[in-house]
């Protein structure tokens, strides 16, 4: 005998399953009226931005099918991609060949950096969220090292744009100008007047195609497993370790690249900041998807971008409107970034226990037929 | 540690040499000049070599350019081999057509190239018309000022409590 849920049920469980995004949803339904911003402008948006972060928050998906959680340590992926960047613009290499060989100059820093996270972070099982996030601000502190002082004096560095008038350091702004958007104009459409940069969307592809295949391969099987159970996958004679800290290492080096994408759309390197803002955006976009800690998808990851970006866009306009500040939307946009986040984690634990008394309850009653 | 010489290991290392030639053809083709574009006129072993009236200069397959007596002008141009095509008129207003190959060095960033002396002498090698050129000190170095490093968005936060 198994427990039958009313309709009444099943319904508040849906709706509780997808908390985040109907939340979403309500905000995005009364922001966008508000905001005044035309179907086409704000569908022009979306485009830009589903094409500047899915990468991103795509690198996220593999160290949660591991069971790692989310990967706040990807802001160390970020770093490497940004130290390709500041290389390539000393060197004057630009267009595409810039953004391959900035990919190329990440990889191996990328790897190291993951491999390092992925074998701390297995000495903290269990706490693995908390820690990767701690990482990256000890990480960050390396990185400043590096740039600020290294870069210059150790590492040598000719352009005086680059440079700091002081001759070493990089500034706090870097122009990508040689590498602006020639990846999103490559292949560039405009139906109805809205951009699409088709070169780009189809990288992202590629890398959604990648993870698909990659989740059917032994080792994404081996990850799902690990992820599953630790023990169980450990019992079967998979290397729980070696792993967990593969699908760190993949995870950042896909950070980088999808920084360097990122960039590449913005135009400008901010280098002591951007990777730092990038890891919470990417979380709380996968988050407003529907992805929790433990399961994530694909498709959280756009509709994690649509939703998320469209209230990053209306939000500003829309206090305007409202109240006659738009500072008021800036604030709020802030203030829902982190929110988020901060609900799903809760309404995660809540799930997990709620899940724990229901199939607590369904063996007592199977428990109790069989007496 | 013996390093075993498998074939993973050799597959593993023809890897990394492959992505490793190919970053350095990356560097060759991405690499990015500027070629300066200079009608003026010049002086070359005592002989004055007038700037041109008028004249139309197109590098590779670029925006042609048209340029008159004592313009300066420039192009951004990748890689190392590129094609310079001059059109200009004499005092006859007879139409010429010059065409020239160039090659550029590797890590020279910024070139200057006389129009009035290649048209001067367009069979000269590119020695000739063509000089690697150091922008003025003045033109790149910053101000003097110390830019302010933010290495933490909330320290501003901080220092207003």
């Amino acid at each position: 005998m198994t427990l039958q849920m009313t309709k009444t049920q099943k319904l508040l469980r849906i709706i509780g399953n997808n908390t985040v995004p109907i939340l979403f949803l309500v905000i995005c339904a009364f922001g966008i009226p508000l905001s005044g911003y035309s179907a086409n402008y704000l569908v022009s948006e979306i485009v830009i931005r589903i094409s500047r972060n899915s990468f991103l928050i795509v690198s996220l998906l593999i160290p949660i099918l591991a069971g790692m959680g989310l990967n706040f340590g990807m802001t160390l992926g970020a770093m490497a991609g940004q130290i390709g960047l500041i290389l390539i613009s000393d060197w004057g290499i630009v267009g595409i060949p810039g953004i391959i060989l900035a990919m190329i100059i990440s990889t191996p820093i990328s790897v190291i950096l993951g491999w390092w996270c992925g074998k701390i972070l297995n000495m903290a099982r269990g706490r693995e969220m908390v820690t990767s996030y701690i990482i990256g601000f000890f990480m960050n502190g390396i990185y400043q090292l590096v740039v600020l002082y290294g870069m210059g004096v150790v590492i040598p560095i000719r352009s005086n744009s680059l440079l700091l008038p002081r001759g070493y350091g990089i500034r706090n702004t870097v122009n990508l100008i040689g590498i602006r958007r020639s990846l999103d104009d490559l292949l560039l459409i405009r139906p109805f007047g809205i951009p699409i940069p088709l070169a780009t969307l189809f990288v992202i592809a590629v890398l959604c195609l990648f993870i698909l295949w990659f989740k059917k391969t032994k080792l994404g099987q081996d990850m799902r497993a690990v992820g599953q159970d630790l023990e169980v996958a450990r019992a079967a004679g998979i290397k729980v370790e070696h792993t967990r800290i593969v699908s760190i290492v993949i995870s950042t080096v896909f950070a980088g690249y999808g920084m360097i994408l990122y960039l590449q759309n913005i135009g400008t390197l901010n280098t002591y900041n951007s990777h730092m803002q990038i890891g919470m955006f990417s979380v709380a976009a996968l988050l407003v998807g529907g992805a929790s800690v433990s399961k994530a998808n694909i498709r959280n990851v756009f509709l994690g971008v649509i939703l998320f970006h469209l209230m990053f866009v209306v939000s500003p306009m829309a206090g305007k409107n409202l109240i006659g500040q738009a500072q008021l939307g800036e604030y709020f946009r802030v203030f829902v970034s982190y929110g988020v986040i901060t609900i799903s984690l809760v309404l995660y634990e809540v799930r997990k226990k709620r899940d724990q008394h229901y199939a607590g309850m369904q063996l007592a009653a199977e428990q109790e037929a069989s007496t | 540690m013996k390093l075993a010489l498998t074939r993973i290991f050799w597959i593993r290392f023809v890897a990394i040499l492959v992505i490793l030639v190919f970053s350095v053809l990356l560097f060759f083709i991405g690499k990015q000049h500027t070629v300066l574009l200079d009608n003026k006129t010049v002086t070359i072993e005592g002989e004055e070599i007038r700037a041109l009236q008028l004249v139309e200069i197109q590098i590779n397959n670029l925006e042609p350019m048209e340029l008159a007596a004592r313009d300066r002008d420039k192009e951004e141009v990748t890689g190392q081999k590129h094609s310079v095509t001059i059109i200009y008129t004499d005092s006859n207003w007879e139409e010429y057509t010059i065409e020239r190959t160039f090659k550029l060095p590797l890590m020279q960033e910024m070139v200057l190239l006389s129009i009035p002396t290649l048209v001067a002498n367009p069979e000269a090698d590119q020695s000739l018309w063509l000089e690697n050129y150091e922008p003025p000190t003045y033109a790149v170095t910053a101000a003097d000022s110390e830019e302010e490093v933010v290495t933490d968005d909330l320290s501003v936060l901080l220092t207003d409590i």
